[in-house]
């Protein structure tokens, strides 16, 4: 990750005449226990301890006790729908976090205006969607598209887009997109707030040092704002990332994944196998948590591929970079 | 079709089995004899049965003051999860709602209290025959559980009066059409635009939270001669008159599902009912914007508090005029159960006894109007004062007792096929879309895949040593158009 | 040019509430009125009860002291413990930290999928079932990765200068923590803490699971859950409740605005 580079920077003086590590880092230490007793506690340790229901047909009742070894991975790998389910939740993830990003730090630009009247009446707006609980926002906008989607439909009509009302959370072609633009709506505002915190952490001086060099409004974005809100940058496009990647609740709540797996998303599809039953059916099958469980370790598997794939070459890019200057 | 004979978890949620679920931390005393008094804590899923619940533990503590009832309402969706949860944390409710298809798994774990002590024959007898069966509620000899509900067509179709109304369909005598063939709903539905202008359609649902037209599949082929509705505990797609998979290629279903499609390219059915869900599409119903829907009989305390009542119910539509077939129960049921670590099994038998006894249920249907009783003295038509609801009360003749596998060999509960993907439910709703383009095909790959899941899982029981086979499934005998006879015993320990 | 930024945010913003606003509207309405009136804001006729009725329904009375607590307390050991272990990764090197980043990255990677087996075996055997602490903890538990991940981050971007100046003044690692650190994280605090609280104040899984055995200990989250997933939805009673939800969190949203301004203004100042 780019920050490893940073707190190279700060690093304490070598360690040659010091006692040894644990005294030495006596307080960075216990600074870290608790974070990392809990985290090992209740994050960590229970991953692994469901790492193990992987190997089994298990309904989720009691303790499993069929064992397969590892042909629930070898299942999921050979489905069609987890597959499709995977491209969804990429083309959700892949128009998403741009769009979403881009429009997040220009609101936040704006916003940051400390001349701005107003600016934290603007920010609440901006940030409401964000502040209910997915369930409820969901549920109103489904009542809103579903319930009027003539009414939607009708701007749409007149500028001659469409000949006849759009269904948009029922129809196959126009499902995705609603969701990836109520996806975008939701969450913006997180990524606002991040830009906006990140904002402030640019000082005053660095600007006022640029204006004087004679530098205008765009060169001061390039060369003073960018590389400060790169630490948070990074950090926001990876969250962004790996929470589109893995959204849940507001496809569940939208589309339930529907119609005819139009909308499933890598989540609602091991859902929908933890707990039978798919998109609509009344789940009189057996719920298969066991391959539920291993649908969820192979996605965690290809993203963290994936990561450390885009890291590396991150990282070769940066040397070649280097040995070039 | 399978997957629909079973209600949707929502569908459950909106009640069609009844619900309830007592537990009870009982008191510090390890034993209470049944003059003593504890509090028992009660688990369900009721909510638009509430009004029902509540009202029953308040009379049943006005007669046993000694003894508290302490309910908690849990989303039905949940109420599996957080049993199991609660038997895990060593927390379990006295009393609860079992859900549904686990009260075998939950014996199996030694989670229920076996009734042996209370359920005596004299108290068997205050049900009807057939109400306490080896496999269903009851295990080794031991009884479980108790039905509270009473069996009628669990689908039915509505019609609003004044849409019929103002599309002209009305009778001679001022009353609305009822349709009882598919070409008459075709008719009804195509006049019923024509006149509305485009404003109002003739056929709505909401397949958004569920897939619904295997609801209507299920209420248009029932009565073809074909078991579109099959008694619990066979699998998906299985004939019981053959033991073939062929219910879900049969013609009549593809011919349904040829004709549905028709109706959404005529312009019948609504044109947002794949993005609504049941729930708001039973609203719109209400609101006069189409004027034929197919749902529960929990549909109607809704509308009633809405205040929607001009509406008509029927039930079995069929292909030709004549009905050829009925929809069909299997013996016994089950709704609540007490917990095995109970620190006051006489108390909770107490309310147990008050919750599925005859005066509870004859509440449930009259005031309530909830559904039908066990206690077919409740279901009496004739002291229901509204008359959609006494129209479903007397369409209890339109179900008949029909063959049970569980029945015939108990060990059959050990063979649970997996999951299909895609399965019925979804199929449908792809080729509403237009996703699935080859009907038939479509269904050839799903019959192949249900015999297939089926006979995977009949290996399974058979490793793990339970005595089953097809044949179990099979009943040659089986005569679509009378009551089927089980050849078991009246009542359990009855000799 | 000033006039004109005002009305392109009011009306992008109205438009961007306007859900929000459509809820209020419906909250009020009849349920026959939300049918028939589309999208339109303004309800025919002003039903205030729906209010009153969703507040009993949603057993809001009950829940709202037991949400308050475990949010706010939620919010005080997730931001000390995420500081604490965000500034120790971002200013200090030592054996195990290239681990600890690795996995860290990887828990954000690997699915939380099935975990509350395991997650409600561990509060079982501390013996915290059905309290308040079992919900508190394993909340703070779960989003420790995150805000240290964040406090991180934040610090990494922070200049140094004054931490330095404030090493030469002789300043040990616990007064450059709370005396100097801390105070310069407001922002990234305010933010987090927001967040953390939005977060547990719509809650609804862990607070069900583990106050299973003593319901009356139950969430706001859990109140409104149970609304969603009724099945004859009264959709005008289910705006109200989410309405009532909303309103606490958008006050904590305005206070922690001011917040962050005077913090900035603090920062700038020192």
């Amino acid at each position: 990750m780019a920050t490893a580079q940073l707190t190279r920077v700060s690093a304490p003086t070598p360690a040659t005449q010091r006692p040894g590590p644990i005294r030495r880092h006596g307080w960075t230490y216990v600074y870290l226990a608790p974070f990392a007793i809990l985290t090992s506690v209740f994050v960590i340790y229970p991953i692994f301890a469901s790492l193990g229901y992987t190997l089994y047909e298990w309904d989720g009742l009691g303790e499993p006790t069929d064992f397969i070894g590892l042909r629930n991975f070898a299942d999921v790998a050979a489905d069609e729908f987890f597959w499709s389910s995977f491209r969804h939740a990429a083309m959700y993830t892949l128009v998403l976090v741009p769009v979403q990003l881009v429009l997040a730090l220009a609101l936040a630009l704006v916003l940051n205006n400390p001349k701005l009247r107003g600016s934290t009446f603007y920010r609440a707006i901006y940030f409401l969607p964000a502040v209910t609980s997915v369930a409820i926002v969901g549920i109103v906008l489904k009542l809103m598209l579903s319930n009027f989607s003539d009414v939607l439909s009708r701007p749409l009509m007149a500028v001659g887009l469409t000949d006849q009302p759009l269904d948009f959370l029922g129809n196959p072609d126009t499902a995705l997109w609603a969701v990836i633009v109520i996806g975008i709506w939701n969450t913006l505002g997180y990524n606002m707030v991040y830009f906006l915190a990140g904002l402030q952490t640019i000082p005053k001086e660095q600007y006022e040092a640029a204006q004087i060099d004679g530098a205008g409004k765009i060169a001061r974005f390039v060369h003073v704002t960018v590389p400060g809100l790169r630490g948070v940058g990074v950090v926001i496009v990876f969250l962004a990332i790996i929470g589109s990647l893995q959204v849940f609740d507001l496809v569940m709540v939208l589309t339930g994944g529907g119609p005819y797996f139009a909308t499933e998303v890598v989540n609602t599809y091991i859902y929908h196998q933890a707990f039978g039953g798919s998109i609509g059916s009344g789940g009189s099958a057996e719920p298969n948590v066991g391959y539920a469980s291993a649908a969820s370790f192979f996605f965690g598997i290809i993203l963290l591929v994936l990561t450390l794939g885009q890291m590396w070459a991150i990282k070769v890019m940066r040397a070649r970079k280097a040995a070039r200057a | 079709m399978p997957e629909s004979r079973h209600l949707s978890r929502r569908g459950f949620l909106a009640g069609a089995l009844a619900t309830s679920a007592l537990a009870a931390c009982g008191t510090s005393k390890k034993s209470t004899s049944p003059g003593k008094g504890a509090e028992l804590t009660h688990w369900d899923q009721m909510v638009s049965q509430e009004p029902w619940i509540k009202k029953e533990i308040e009379l049943f503590q006005a007669a046993r003051p000694d003894i508290v009832v302490k309910r908690t309402q849990q989303a039905s969706g949940d109420l599996e999860k957080l049993l199991d949860l609660a038997w895990r944390g060593g927390n379990a409710p006295d009393v609860f709602k079992v859900p549904s298809d686990k009260l075998d798994d939950y014996v199996e774990e030694g989670r229920v209290l076996a009734l042996d002590k209370y359920a005596t024959l004299e108290w068997q007898k205050t049900f009807p025959a057939y109400s306490f069966v080896e496999g269903v509620n009851a295990i080794n000899g031991k009884v479980y559980g108790a039905p509270f509900d009473g069996e009628a067509p669990w689908v039915q179709l509505y019609v609003n009066n004044k849409v019929f109304k103002d599309a002209g369909l009305v009778e001679a005598d001022g009353t609305v059409k009822i349709p009882k063939t598919w070409d008459e709903v075709t008719l009804f539905a195509e006049q019923i635009v024509r006149k509305g202008n485009g404003s109002v359609h003739g056929i709505g649902f909401g397949n958004s939270a569920f897939a619904m037209i295997p609801w209507w599949m299920e209420l248009f082929t029932a009565g073809a001669g074909y078991p579109g509705s099959v008694p619990p505990g066979f699998p998906g797609g299985l004939d019981p008159r053959t033991g073939k998979f062929t219910r879900s290629t049969d013609r009549v279903v593809s011919d349904f599902l040829t004709l549905f499609l028709e109706w959404k390219t005529k312009g019948f059915i609504v044109p947002n009912a794949l993005s609504v869900d049941d729930e708001i599409s039973r609203q719109h119903f209400a609101r006069g914007k189409f004027g034929m829907i197919v749902g529960g009989v929990w549909n109607q305390p809704g509308w009633t508090e809405l205040g929607f009542t001009d509406y008509s119910v029927t039930t079995l539509i069929t292909p030709e005029a004549q009905q050829k077939s009925f929809f069909y129960h299997g013996p016994g049921k089950y709704s609540l159960a007490i917990s095995a670590s109970t620190k006051s099994p006489d108390q909770a038998w107490e309310w147990f006894k008050w919750y599925h006894g005859l005066d509870a249920g004859s509440r449930w249907v009259q005031e309530l109007k909830g559904g039908l009783s066990s206690h077919p003295e409740a279901n009496d038509p004739s002291k229901i004062d509204f008359a959609p609801f006494a129209a479903y009360v007397g369409m209890a003749k339109l179900i008949l007792p029909g063959p049970s596998p569980a029945l015939r060999n108990p060990a059959t509960a050990n063979v649970v096929p997996k999951k299909i993907t895609p399965d019925f439910d979804a199929i449908t709703t792809g080729l509403y879309t237009g996703q699935i383009k080859d009907l038939s095909g479509a269904l050839a790959k799903l019959a192949e895949e249900q015999e297939r899941v089926f006979t995977e899982a009949l290996d399974k029981a058979k490793k793990k040593g339970h005595k089953v086979s097809l044949d179990d499934y099979v009943f040659a005998d089986w005569d679509l158009t009378k009551p089927y006879k089980w050849d078991i015993p009246e009542y359990i320990g009855a000799k | 040019m000033k006039v004109t930024r005002h009305i392109l945010l009011l009306g992008f913003g109205l438009a961007y509430v306007y859900p929000f606003l459509w809820a209020l509207g419906s909250s009020l309405k009849t349920p026959m009125d939300f049918l028939d009136s589309g999208l339109s804001l303004i309800p025919a006729e002003m039903r205030w009860e729906n209010y009153a009725k969703a507040w009993d329904q949603a057993s809001f009375g009950t829940y709202f002291v037991n949400t308050l607590v475990i949010s706010l307390v939620t919010v005080v050991f997730t931001l000390l413990l995420t500081a604490m272990a965000g500034y120790a990764l971002a200013r200090h090197t030592f054996p195990g930290r290239k681990t600890l980043l690795f996995v860290i990255g990887a828990t954000f990677l690997l699915p939380h999928g099935y975990t509350i087996i395991p997650v409600f075996d561990i509060v079982k055997a501390l013996g915290l079932l059905d309290t308040i602490w079992s919900v508190i903890l394993v909340q703070v538990g779960g989003g420790l990765v995150f805000g240290t991940f964040m406090f991180m981050a934040y610090f990494q971007a922070m200049p140094k200068e004054l931490e330095e100046a404030a090493r030469v003044d002789g300043a040990g690692y616990n007064t450059l923590f709370f005396r100097v650190i801390l105070p310069l994280s407001r922002p990234m605090a305010a933010t987090l803490g927001l967040f953390t609280f939005i977060g547990s104040w719509n809650n609804f899984f862990l607070p069900l699971v583990f106050t299973l055995g003593k319901p009356e200990l139950r969430t706001l989250g859990v109140g409104l859950y149970a609304f969603t997933s009724q099945t004859s939805t009264n959709w005008t009673l289910l705006c109200a409740a989410a309405i009532i939800s909303l309103a606490p969190i958008v006050v904590v949203f305005v206070v922690a605005q001011r917040y962050v301004v005077d913090a900035i203004a603090g920062a700038v100042k020192a």
